[in-house]
């Protein structure tokens, strides 16, 4: 396929987005179903000709065609065939290209699942994700064309290479990972739009996209996970979470998706919450292209980015017609969005998950401020500053830990109102064994919100593993089964609810791994083969040190012996040095990266980081990090992915 | 050879799709056979609904809902299935 048939897919499929939604409109008003018919062909057609252009970005990549621009910019000879695919979003075209391809394939599939299904919110629902793809053909075609030819006056040898950061195989799943997340809120916002237009905001359109709404939620639950795990394999700082604006860009969406996810279980039970569960979808999908906007405008470096390209004021564009078309139409559908019932009392279970709501919303506010004051304040006094992880620690901690502990009581909570029996009944277990665990922990010489977040741990999990053990009680009880077979069917029978439950348990798991921060210590140090270096419980002796040329980079590589204080083998750890496009004769345009080393267990991890050597080749210079409890993280999130999962997991009806 | 490999190309990958597009313009007026599509609402419509009807059992029997709003709440739901099943039927 020549570059010239992605270029021309990309035109096709703009022409294709507009005809597309002119259409539908038309039938909007004649109820001409041929008119409809040809819309939704059309929407289908988008989505064909963006496959096009992928697949010819794609295949330029894999033969590297140096002719275009972006292909030499992220690829070279030398780049491995894997990431010579991941280059697609390696950089801002081709990112937004592949954005457009995920939100085709979402298009597609929310097209043919509605071919007989949800007749008169479709029209809509076309209409707004045509005018998305619209937006970002406008982009791709015209600000930033991924089939742009190279600018050189003469033939590229070689391209720049992809940046060795980016060579990793968790780099390589996370964005598509995010970007399934990002994409997907397109849908459940396309149908509450639909709803809205077509005075239709009761349940049905929460009861047509709850199921797309958790899938999209996992994968941006999974995409943010991987992208700590990348952080703190790859970035060579001992964190996973350092409040950077690209971390915070994926993180508001989840936030407000999250409270999303909580709210529509009242509107779907209770009918209530209609215009806060629209406010939360278009605020949602607002972040998500808004997040798209700050990873990929640059202005998050320097504000002066956002004038030097069209593709800033595009997107800011973009995001206010968002918020004023759906915030205008809610207006006038606000007699239709006032829901039939009202919230009767603060410990019921409406009454927490509104709060939990009001908490997430509070924390993304929070966020969302930490993260654009810095862009705000050089607009207007021209000063870089830079907001970091103390402000964000600050404010969110304690709003965190308010959060974990609703994570407990909104499922002891009864529907409409708890009575003042049940809930001493319900939060008594849960309580004595938090404040008898605090106390615990205040012995072992803890303080301040480690004992909180770690006495809320325990508070979380006893009540939410009471009510898994009172379920079994009553099935046992009701139909005379076994335990296993009760909890099996229990589940099965409920796999929302307890699917969920499931998910605050992962929840709780990370905790106990975000907590585990306050007992980091780390040591830098320069050592020689032979030598030994304490660092907390550890030994290290350096035992060798030695020298590779590799396909695509030259390394340093160590040998560190690892043993504790009674001299027991413990572990050995090779942090290497690296070099990558070490061939390239300007010496600047070679690449260094310290490719760490760590030992992970349970309690905690070993994080080494070679990050130099001197002249002589003789003295490394090592960095040592104890991390406490961090793999816990990576264990809540696999938690939590199998919690979605069985809420998600269809049911025979 | 190759400029009918090019042809071909190009007529598959991008006119096919325009004329599929454009191919119901070409009928007729047409009107919607909405009532298959009703019904299948409805039948979905009823799953959910007795679907709602087990999960409120389930709530109450653990304790999450009173007496009294479980049965004003299921009664609710199950005049809701009636009308449902009474529309099914006339179809």
């Amino acid at each position: 396929m020549t570059p010239v048939a992605g270029s021309v897919a990309l035109n096709l499929a703009f022409g294709c987005s507009i005809l597309s939604i002119i259409t539908l409109l038309i039938y909007n008003r004649t109820s001409d179903h041929r008119l409809f018919l040809t819309g939704q062909r059309l929407g289908l057609a988008v989505s064909f000709f963006v496959f096009i252009a992928t697949f010819t970005l794609s295949y330029q990549l894999l033969i590297s065609n140096f002719d275009i621009d972006y292909v030499a910019r992220y690829t070279s000879f030398e780049t491995p065939m894997i990431y010579k695919v991941s280059a697609l979003w390696a950089g801002q075209s081709g990112s937004l290209l592949f954005w457009l391809f995920i939100l085709s394939i979402f298009n597609t599939i929310t097209i043919i699942q509605n071919q007989t299904r949800h007749h008169s919110l479709m029209p809509w629902v076309i209409i707004i994700m045509s005018a998305t793809q619209a937006f970002f053909l406008i982009l791709t075609n015209f600000i930033t064309n991924p089939f742009e030819p190279t600018q050189a006056e003469f033939v590229v040898v070689n391209g720049n290479g992809l940046n060795p950061l980016l060579q990793n195989i968790t780099m390589a799943i996370h964005p598509p990972v995010l970007y399934l997340g990002y994409v997907g809120f397109t849908v459940p916002f396309a149908f509450a739009f639909s709803a809205l237009v077509n005075k239709d905001t009761g349940v049905l359109w929460v009861r047509s996209i709850r199921r797309w709404t958790l899938v999209t939620w996992l994968f941006l639950s999974i995409g943010i996970i991987l992208g700590g795990w990348w952080a703190y394999q790859e970035l060579g700082w001992g964190g996973y979470w350092a409040w950077d604006p690209v971390e915070n860009a994926s993180f508001m969406p989840w936030l407000t998706a999250t409270a999303f996810l909580h709210s529509i279980i009242i509107q779907e039970k209770k009918d209530m919450l209609r215009i806060w569960n629209m406010i939360l979808i278009v605020l949602t999908f607002s972040l998500c292209i808004f997040g798209t906007f700050l990873t990929r405008s640059g202005v998050m470096s320097s504000v002066h980015s956002f004038t030097e390209s069209l593709l800033g004021p595009v997107f800011l564009s973009f995001v206010f017609i968002i918020l004023l078309s759906s915030f205008g139409l809610m207006y006038t559908r606000i007699d239709d969005l006032r829901s039939p019932r009202k919230i009767e009392s603060v410990t019921s279970r409406e009454g927490g998950f509104l709060f939990n709501n009001l908490i997430f919303v509070v924390i993304c506010f929070a966020v969302f401020w930490g993260t654009l004051f810095p862009v705000i304040t050089e607009a207007i006094t021209g000063d870089q500053i830079s907001v970091g992880p103390p402000f964000f620690n600050q404010i969110n901690i304690p709003i965190g830990l308010a959060l974990l502990a609703l994570t407990g009581i909104g499922p002891l909570l009864a529907w409409k109102g708890t009575s003042n029996r049940k809930l001493i009944q319900k939060f008594t277990l849960p309580t004595l064994l938090a404040l008898l665990s605090a106390l615990l922990f205040i012995i072992a010489k803890m303080t301040g919100y480690v004992v909180i977040s770690f006495s809320l741990c325990v508070f979380v999990t006893v009540a939410i593993l009471s009510e898994f053990v009172k379920g079994v009680r009553i099935r046992k009880g009701k139909f005379n089964e076994s335990s296993i077979v009760a909890l099996y069917k229990m589940i099965s029978k409920n796999r929302s609810r307890y699917g969920g439950y499931i998910v605050h348990l992962g929840i709780v798991l990370m905790f106990i791994g975000f907590t585990g921060h306050a007992f980091d210590k780390e040591k830098e140090f320069g050592i020689k083969v032979g030598e030994t270096e304490q660092v907390a419980n550890y030994n290290f002796q350096l035992t060798r040190m030695y020298e590779q040329e590799r396909s695509n980079h030259y390394a340093w590589i160590t040998d560190l012996r690892v043993t504790n204080l009674s001299g027991d083998f413990i572990t050995s750890l090779k942090p290497e040095k690296r070099v990558y496009f070490h061939k390239n004769p300007d010496i600047n345009k070679r690449q260094p990266h310290s490719e760490l080393d760590i030992f992970s267990t349970l309690n905690q991890d070993i994080y080494s980081i070679f990050s130099s050597v001197n002249n002589n080749n003789d003295t490394a210079f090592i960095k040592i990090m104890i991390n406490p409890l961090v793999k816990w993280v990576w264990i809540g999130g696999y938690l939590l992915a199998f919690g979605t999962v069985i809420a998600l997991w269809p049911r025979k009806d | 050879m190759d400029f009918i490999k090019d042809y071909f190309f190009t007529l598959v990958v991008f006119i096919v799709p325009i004329i599929y597009s454009i191919q119901p313009l070409l009928l007729p007026a047409l009107t919607i056979r909405k009532t298959s599509n009703n019904t299948s609402a409805l039948s979905r419509k009823k799953n959910i609904l007795y679907r709602q009807i087990k999960e409120l059992e389930m709530e109450y029997d653990i304790g999450n809902l009173d007496k009294e709003d479980f049965l004003i709440r299921r009664s609710e739901l199950k005049a809701e299935v009636s009308n449902v099943l009474y529309k099914l039927k006339k179809k």
